[in-house]
């Protein structure tokens, strides 16, 4: 039997007044899965989220969580998910475990304390700092709160807004070690938000790009990885001699002592090409997911691969 | 049962404002029984009924200004008291759209909590508040006169003075039921409290100018504070029964709007 898929969109569509938010949205996010949601400020990456949380109604089109309706069996759809919002609303006046406290008990099911002492102790949480009230904490401690409360239910979909904004490096790795631990159990999908797209390279199996409520591209990182021309620097001991025929197509410059390619494709072919040539030094750009958003960001590139 | 969490944590959030407006409202009650003792001791009572205006009389308690149990029910008509125990209601009543405006329901209602139980915590949590008020005035009337003047006790029977209780109860709750519809509609807390008790004070003012204006009376009707009648509650003309019935009919029906809306609702 073949699980349903973790989300799926079908033309979801949102409207605030005459703002398109969302425009026919067609999402899936397969069981598993940790899928990166990229996209400029105001694409509508808020909005679909607190769609699939029902916190917002579309106003057309459907949304499911593992097979099941949004809006229909909001409850049972919500007693599957973690979230984490990018700004992290707190009970100011609560202390850290009062405020865990208080979010387990909405729960459907007794949150298990020796998973969140873990938790604590990943994230580098002291009893001191449990106690102390919320907004006395820094903003990387509130954020630390956040990602505990949204892990702590094990829920099998986790929905993360920015999740490492304000997080010193170590919190950061401590992050990427728990989703990884997540993505090896195998059952929790992640469907991350973030502008941090070194995060989103490193720790997602897939990206799609909205921009302007539209899903413009959609791609696996390691497709991205096999399909997008790398950048290559060559340096010859003497005079650059004329590229062969194999690179001509690939060099972009060439002047008195270097070359600079565009390579598509395993490097091993263009390091092939170059056996024989004097070449004295090699450098390789690597991979960024950067270029890639961008372009989609600024409209260049529209479609699906 | 994830409704007590919700009302624990709504109560926790507004008890400052319970314990004041409690402590408030009870010294103003003990002040009150001061004054009427004081009042009674040097036999003012005819005089000051010769100096108040009739119609002020009529809005304050009509010809029991002029007595003991008049002066105590002060503690349960004055406007400030009417008022302030509205507003309470009001202010606890629009917590929906204070969790809206501050993100705090994001985190509730990403949980499997369904949106029924917010407003249905919001409503428990201003009843019981306001029912705590209520409850402290009643118990500090009783006992200040109790302690001051024994023997002045059952001039103000004590069911009287509970159906008073009850029937400022209701107006409050007819107010925070109103607060409440507001509250599932819009996301600025200041805005809801504010524009249903900017409604509180002109429909009150509504109701004083009609005991001094007749053309106004027939829009009198609209005022929650319509259906208080503390003169008659006080002098033992009946129980306020169908005055009370009907301001909890309009905090059902409201009530009921309020869920509809917060169903409805983007939050």
């Amino acid at each position: 039997m073949t699980l349903p898929d973790a989300i799926l969109t079908e033309s979801l569509t949102k409207y605030y007044g005459p703002v398109v938010a969302l425009e026919s949205l067609d999402l899936a996010v397969a069981p598993g899965e940790i899928y990166g949601f990229l996209g400029p400020n105001g694409a509508g990456k808020t909005t679909t989220i607190r769609i699939l949380l029902d916190l917002v109604r579309a106003t057309s089109g459907r949304a499911r969580i593992e097979g099941l309706d949004c809006r229909a069996r909001s409850v049972e759809v919500r007693r599957r998910i973690g979230y984490l919002p990018a700004e992290m609303p707190l009970y100011r006046e609560m202390t850290g475990a009062a405020y865990l406290q208080f979010l387990s008990s909405l729960e459907s099911r007794p949150v298990d304390e020796s998973y969140r002492r873990q938790l604590f102790a990943r994230f580098d949480v002291s009893d001191v700092d449990l106690r102390r009230r919320l907004d006395h904490l820094s903003h990387g401690m509130k954020r630390k709160f956040g990602i505990i409360q949204a892990l702590m239910g094990r829920p099998s979909l986790l929905i993360l807004d920015e999740p490492t904004s304000g997080l010193d490096p170590l919190m950061i790795e401590a992050f990427a070690e728990t989703v990884h631990e997540l993505k090896t159990d195998g059952r929790t999908t992640i469907f991350l938000s973030s502008h941090v797209l070194s995060e989103i390279e490193r720790l997602c199996d897939r990206v799609g790009i909205i921009r302007r409520g539209r899903l413009v591209r959609e791609t696996s990182i390691a497709d991205l990885r096999r399909n997008t021309p790398r950048r290559l620097r060559v340096f010859f001991e003497g005079p650059a001699p004329s590229p062969p025929p194999s690179l001509a197509d690939a060099v972009r410059r060439s002047d008195a002592r270097q070359w600079e390619l565009e390579w598509s494709g395993p490097l091993g072919g263009a390091l092939d090409a170059m056996q024989g040539l004097p070449v004295s030094d090699i450098e390789i750009e690597p991979f960024k997911l950067e270029d890639y958003v961008l372009q989609a960001y600024s409209g260049v590139v529209t479609g699906r691969e | 049962m994830t409704l007590l969490p919700l009302v624990g944590r709504s109560l926790a959030r507004h008890r400052a404002l319970v314990v004041a407006l409690a402590a408030l409202l009870s010294a103003f009650q003990t002040i009150d029984v001061v004054v009427a003792y004081n009042l009674q001791s040097n036999g003012l009572y005819a005089q000051m009924a010769a100096l108040v205006p009739s119609f002020i009389q009529e809005a304050m308690g009509g010809v029991l200004v002029g007595s003991f149990a008049g002066a105590i029910a002060v503690g349960f008509v004055h406007p400030l008291v009417m008022l302030s125990l509205s507003c309470a209601a009001i202010y606890m009543a629009s917590e929906p759209a204070g969790e809206v405006e501050e993100g705090l329901v994001d985190l509730v209602v990403a949980r499997p909590v369904p949106r029924f139980l917010i407003v249905t915590r919001s409503a428990i949590v201003y009843v019981v508040g306001t029912a705590a008020v209520v409850a402290a005035m009643f118990a500090t009337s009783r006992i200040a006169v109790g302690s001051m003047s024994p023997a002045t006790l059952g001039e103000v029977p004590a069911r009287r003075l509970a159906w008073l209780a009850v029937n400022l109860l209701a107006i409050a709750w007819c107010f925070g039921a109103a607060a409440l519809v507001l509250a599932s509609r819009l996301r600025q807390r200041a805005r809801t409290a504010g524009t249903v008790a900017l409604a509180a004070v002109s429909l009150y003012l509504l109701q004083f100018g009609a005991a001094a204006w007749a053309p106004l009376r027939p829009f009198a009707r609209v005022s929650p504070f319509h259906y208080y009648e503390p003169m008659q509650i006080l002098l033992g003309r009946g129980t306020p029964t169908t005055n009370i019935v009907g301001l909890l009919t309009a905090t059902t029906i409201l009530l009921g709007i309020a869920y509809v809306m917060y169903e409805r609702r983007d939050l």
